[in-house]
């Protein structure tokens, strides 16, 4: 029961980081029908500001580590949407969607080198300093540590935050529409342009958020912290079913229950195995994803 | 045009003179990285080797001629350090010390055996690489023995119950925990729980933890790197609730730079390992190295890395004044001499008919040094031979 529990928790929490990041997959598809592959060194992007803002914002300031997320956030939103204005959006102007998804790929390896040729980056990891606190809670004969209820919680609260934004707001309308239909939605008034525009900068940020989750629960930040844990992310995204914000959610807990789970029951070398083989399972079954929508492509 | 000719003729010619001068001086080859991710460790290796040779050199060299190192940088990569060999050889080196890395050595191996040119590596434990060797030698031990090590060590402090996790996919974790197996065979040491990680660089090993304390382990054994033990392997065991002793092997060197600024340093108690090399040792000669080696690289402490190959120009010296010459195949020749005794700062040893020394481990554990609040290593004991099984 003990290994039960702490599983089901190791699950939850590696889940609740790649549903996170699994949405800024599944939004900037839903929209330009893209998939962003620099969006796992998003990651890395908000990693390493959080590693060179949280001694700052402790030292000299005097607040928590965890604040410094405000500076992965602006700085994640902007790089993300310098990654559209300079790559993605003359190249979709341009070519078809091979190109794009080509540039994404490029981008991606460009990231990754850039942080290397930094100075104060370098070859070398970086820790992070602790973010929260340790403590722990006892429930239930199983010690959980407040790092991983925090990441749970949090990733909850941004998921009902951003169905909140897409289904109340007028910009979520705008992104519906863009979604549906681009030209219609000229016709309707919305700047599509911006739309996309303001979608990176927000899958941006939940990137960042992604990135505290998980330096906080793994304090170890290195260039390609984004490849691996990106590609889990996708698989999600593709699982739940891509474009649906439900879905990446579902997507990022099943791969990240079945990651947890493979380890403590059937093999422990083999969890990510597994997380592919319920991939390609799942797709067979349902080549849309779990929650994806069935649209008919018309002739 | 023919005096063109005879203006080529004329400069090959004074080119082969110019040889002829260069053919005074012992030449070794060094290949490390310098840039890349290792670039930290290629360094205390060429610090370590450049100290050894300027030494030599001030004692008025080898055979009456000077020694001259020659470094090429691999960026710890295979192919890199196939150019790095064959560059070598074009300036008529026939000694070479290095690479890093087992994966980079044995990108070289073969082509060593081939040109006959005298390889010594002093960082690659990997036990495969000096089986069929002719030219190929190394100063520090391999993985069979530290692996082997790890169990002796669980023997002689009466650990019954042991487990261990490692990565399946990575050479020097599969390496160490099939010798540690074996060796715990020996020894008669149950091991409870075996677990494994899908990757060596990040994972998440709190639910193989939690096995481990179900099974009733009462020491874990965990072949991995610095950069992982610190930040991730330990902190997480500990957030597991495993409170018993984690040991590990020459990867653990490091550690100390790699721990969570503001955490609880506690945890890292009861942490044991295995090294080529301890710098506190109470002997003369690594009293004497150290003091030298503070000196000269602004009163840094030699580490494993840097002594190693300290050691190794010394072996090439010691086999090349046992040859009386310092061509490949007499320097083969000495060094393939298994009564040959080597008396060097991380120990005093012989080479067995594999080419790798007979020497032993000494054994560190981490302690969190509160005056300072930082966590530092120190020796706990020396394991020179294996124990027998009583």
């Amino acid at each position: 029961m003990t290994i039960f529990l702490s599983t089901l928790m190791v699950g939850l929490r590696l889940g609740s980081i790649y549903a996170l990041i699994a949405l800024g997959y599944t939004m900037v598809y839903g929209i330009i029908r893209m998939i962003n592959f620099a969006h796992g060194d998003f990651i890395m992007v908000g990693g390493y500001t959080l590693v060179f803002t949280m001694p700052v914002m402790t030292e000299k300031l005097g607040l928590p580590a965890w604040t410094g997320v405000v500076f992965a956030i602006i700085v994640c939103a902007i790089v993300g949407v310098l990654v559209e204005l300079l790559a993605y959006r003359p190249v979709r102007k341009k070519g078809t969607g091979m190109s794009a998804l080509i540039t994404a790929i490029a981008m991606s390896l460009i990231l990754e080198n850039l942080a290397q040729a930094i100075p104060a980056i370098g070859p070398n990891p970086k820790i992070p300093q602790v973010i929260f606190p340790a403590s722990s809670l006892t429930l239930a004969g199983i010690t959980i540590d407040t790092t991983t209820i925090y990441t749970i919680v949090v990733a909850g609260a941004m998921m009902v935050l951003l169905t909140l934004l897409v289904k109340k707001t007028s910009f979520g309308r705008a992104m519906r529409a863009v979604s549906e239909n681009k030209k219609a939605a000229v016709l309707m008034g919305v700047s599509v342009d911006r739309t996309i525009l303001l979608t990176f900068a927000i899958g941006a940020s939940l990137a960042a958020v992604a990135a505290l989750m998980y330096i906080a629960q793994y304090p170890l930040v290195f260039t390609t912290i984004g490849s691996s844990l990106g590609l889990k992310a996708f698989v999600a995204a593709v699982l739940g079913g891509i474009g649906s914000l439900p879905g990446a959610m579902l997507g990022g807990l099943i791969i990240g229950m079945a990651e947890s789970f493979t380890v403590s029951y059937i093999s422990s070398a083999m969890a990510d195995t597994f997380v592919y083989l319920i991939l390609i399972i799942v797709l067979l079954i349902r080549p849309v994803g779990i929650l994806g929508k069935n649209v008919r492509e018309k002739v | 045009m023919k005096r063109m000719i005879a203006l080529l003729l004329a400069l090959i010619m004074m080119c082969g003179i110019a040889g002829a001068f260069a053919e005074d001086t012992v030449k070794i080859g060094i290949i490390v990285p310098f840039t890349g991710t290792m670039s930290l460790y290629g360094e205390c290796m060429f610090k370590g080797a450049t100290m050894a040779v300027d030494e030599i050199n001030a004692n008025g060299g080898l055979l009456g001629k000077q020694v001259e190192l020659i470094k090429y940088d691999n960026q710890n990569d295979e192919t890199e350090s196939r150019n790095g060999f064959n560059w070598l050889i074009k300036q008529d080196v026939e000694l070479i010390i290095g690479p890093l890395s087992s994966g980079t050595t044995k990108a070289i191996v073969d082509m060593a055996n081939d040109e006959e040119v005298v390889l010594l590596t002093c960082t690659a434990t990997n036990d495969a690489l000096d089986e069929e060797d002719n030219f190929v030698f190394r100063c520090c031990y391999k993985d069979s023995f530290q692996g082997t090590i790890g169990a002796a060590f669980c023997y002689l402090n009466g650990y019954k119950k042991v487990g261990a996790i490692y990565c399946a996919a990575d050479t020097y974790s599969k390496g160490l925990y099939d010798s540690f197996a074996a060796g715990c065979e020996k020894y008669g040491i149950e091991i409870v729980e075996t677990a494994s990680t899908a990757s060596f660089d990040s994972m998440d090993v709190t639910n193989q933890f939690t096995a481990m304390i179900e099974k009733g382990a009462e020491l874990v054994y965990t072949p991995y790197y610095y950069n992982t033990i610190g930040p991730l392997v330990v902190p997480q065991a500990r957030s597991a609730g495993y409170t018993g002793v984690i040991l590990g092997a020459d990867g653990f060197d490091g550690v100390p730079d790699y721990v969570v600024p503001g955490a609880d340093l506690d945890i890292y108690n009861n942490v044991y390992w295995n090294n080529h090399f301890d710098p506190n040792a109470d002997s003369e000669i690594v009293r004497s190295f150290v003091s030298r080696y503070q000196a000269l690289y602004n009163n840094e402490t030699p580490n494993a890395l840097s002594v190693l190959p300290y050691d190794a120009v010394y072996m090439f010296a010691t086999a090349i004044n046992n040859a009386g010459a310092a061509d490949a195949e007499s320097v083969r020749e000495a060094m393939s001499d298994t009564s040959a005794v080597y008396e060097l700062v991380t120990g005093t040893f012989t080479l067995n008919e594999d080419g790798s020394p007979n020497k032993g481990a000494t054994m560190f554990e981490f302690y969190h040094d509160t005056e300072n609040d930082r966590v530092d290593f120190r020796a706990i004991s020396v394991i020179n031979e294996l124990p027998e099984v009583k």
